[in-house]
């Protein structure tokens, strides 16, 4: 008698003891949100090293400073003062060295962007951006954010663009140019790598 | 001259161990090797067709543990046996490595399918570093071609092939999520796969009986199967595998995205990240709260394919 008194009782017990798990069921975000060390990523032993030229970067993400790859190097004819120099240039080069095969596709159609909006007018190994600042080649992101601020915000964070060989260790990311042509910054369109086949 | 000793060091294991059911099969087909041919037909080739040293190398690897149930003693064993087996039977020089998840790490991945314009680079970059099967075109990647408004992949082109982008679509790309509450691991019969302590959902491929329960159990198509011995262009061929990574699969097994087990667990980002032409695609540490990856999760705007199934994949989309 007693024990059938008590089945009401055991199976309440039951039941609660189900919802308690439901309710306290955890999800690994909650690990994630608690996970408040600092992990240091600098500690995992890479395997690959990155051997490209880098520059640390003149603007802080989340860890501070960080590294850009440099740009001044794959500018073929960098220094641009070399020839923009007041001197004279003969006829038979001019054709080769008035950079008639840059494309400017940058900027809203109609109001498309012209060389010195970006280029320093007098010292030619800068940039310039519209405050008047003079920017190196190998932090254009100081100038490329002036309009494209959202873009920037997202590089410095690491939503935009992406880290060169490694999740671990000293953050190397690419730069804007890297990626992009600034003279004509959309990608080009082209046919995929590969192809599917359906899925078995 | 180690295959010397690790004949000696089992006959003398044979004679000091108590006799277990393991070691007791062990012993009856080292006994039976040559006479059991038929027994293991589809296994094990004729005893004509390789040599006693690659014949007592399979009976070992036949007899082996579940890569968990392994010490790293045991792991490093049947790690150079794997590669001995690959220089024996291809002429393939690889190294194949058992090293552990690093600490304090779990992975998340994160999607940007605003980036995306289905350039494909990222599955071409799969395919070669994960050694998958040329002549059954496997990939782990699927990137969809979706109509706005949509964000269900099944309803978007998976099989497109003209220029890219296209107006007025958006990419979307899809492989093992990685759940924490992965459906497929509960399934396994062999318990075969399972989840790594760095959050990478891994198939052991010796375990494994093929049987594909896992690939149903899965909601995302995640997994593919190994309908043949994959074919690889030897000069394709990448030599820096993991036993549970991209080692090269036998025939008849599932197998799947492990995040690139063999390139992130030494701090590398995945060769779909490293290819990817558009930066569409951030992979990071979720525990450390200064990564990219988590950058993503505080300031965009995320969601995860079929939240509601209770799954908990580590792989989000997010829109710039």
């Amino acid at each position: 008698m007693a024990k059938i008194l008590l089945l009401p009782f055991i199976l309440l017990a039951f039941f609660l003891s189900f919802t308690v798990t439901a309710a306290s069921e955890k999800s690994f975000l909650d690990v994630v949100k608690q996970s408040g060390d600092t992990f240091d990523t600098r500690a995992v032993v890479l395997v690959k090293v990155v051997t490209k030229e880098t520059v640390l970067s003149k603007e802080e993400d989340q860890r501070g400073a960080f590294r850009v790859l440099a740009r001044k190097r794959q500018i073929e004819r960098y220094k641009c003062s070399s020839c923009h120099s007041g001197k004279a240039v003969t006829a038979r080069r001019g054709l080769e060295l008035s950079h008639g095969d840059i494309v400017l596709e940058h900027g809203s159609d109609g109001r498309g962007l012209s060389c010195i909006d970006c280029h320093h007018a007098d010292e030619r190994d800068y940039l310039e951006d519209k405050k008047g600042r003079k920017i190196d080649l190998d932090h254009s992101y100081q100038l490329c954010g002036q309009c494209h601020f959202r873009q920037k915000r997202d590089w410095l964070g690491g939503a935009h663009g992406k880290r060169l060989a490694n999740w671990a260790g000293e953050r190397v990311v690419y730069n804007c140019t890297t990626c992009h042509n600034p003279h004509s910054p959309r990608f080009e369109k082209r046919f995929p790598a590969t192809y599917s086949v359906p899925l078995d | 001259m180690t295959a010397d000793k690790e004949k000696k060091a089992s006959r003398h294991n044979m004679m000091a161990k108590k006799s277990d059911r393991r070691a007791f099969l062990k012993g009856m087909s080292m006994a039976a090797a040559a006479g059991s041919a038929a027994l293991t037909a589809g296994c094990i080739p004729s005893v004509e067709a390789a040599s006693s040293e690659e014949l007592q190398l399979r009976w070992q690897e036949f007899f082996k543990k579940n890569y968990r149930l392994m010490t790293q003693q045991e792991k490093d064993a049947t790690v150079a046996r794997l590669e001995r087996l690959a220089k024996l039977r291809n002429d393939l020089d690889v190294q194949v490595g058992s090293y552990p998840p690093l600490e304090n790490v779990l992975y998340g991945y994160a999607f940007n399918i605003t980036r995306c314009e289905g350039f494909m680079e990222c599955v071409t970059a799969c395919v070669k570093e994960n050694n998958l099967d040329r002549k059954t075109n496997t990939q782990y990647i699927r990137i969809f071609e979706m109509e706005p408004g949509q964000l269900d992949p099944s309803t978007g082109d998976g099989q497109y092939y003209h220029e890219v982008p296209v107006e007025n679509a958006f990419y979307m790309g899809t492989q093992c999520f990685h759940c924490e509450k992965a459906p497929c691991t509960r399934a396994c019969p062999t318990k075969a796969t399972w989840k790594e302590p760095d959050g990478i959902v891994v198939v052991d491929y010796d375990w494994c009986i093929g049987c594909r329960y896992c690939q149903a159990a899965c909601p995302y198509y995640g997994r593919r199967f190994n309908w043949g011995k994959p074919e690889i262009p030897a000069k394709e061929l990448t030599t820096r595998q993991h036993y549970l990574g991209n080692r090269i699969r036998p025939v008849g097994k599932m197998e799947k995205c492990t995040f690139c087990i063999q390139r992130t667990r030494k701090g590398r980002l995945p060769a779909c990240v490293e290819a990817c032409p558009t930066g569409a695609r951030v992979f990071g540490n979720l525990l450390d709260p200064e990564s990219e990856i988590r950058y993503v999760l505080r300031h965009k705007k995320v969601f995860r394919m079929k939240e509601e199934l209770g799954t908990q994949p580590k792989f989000w989309y997010f829109i710039d």
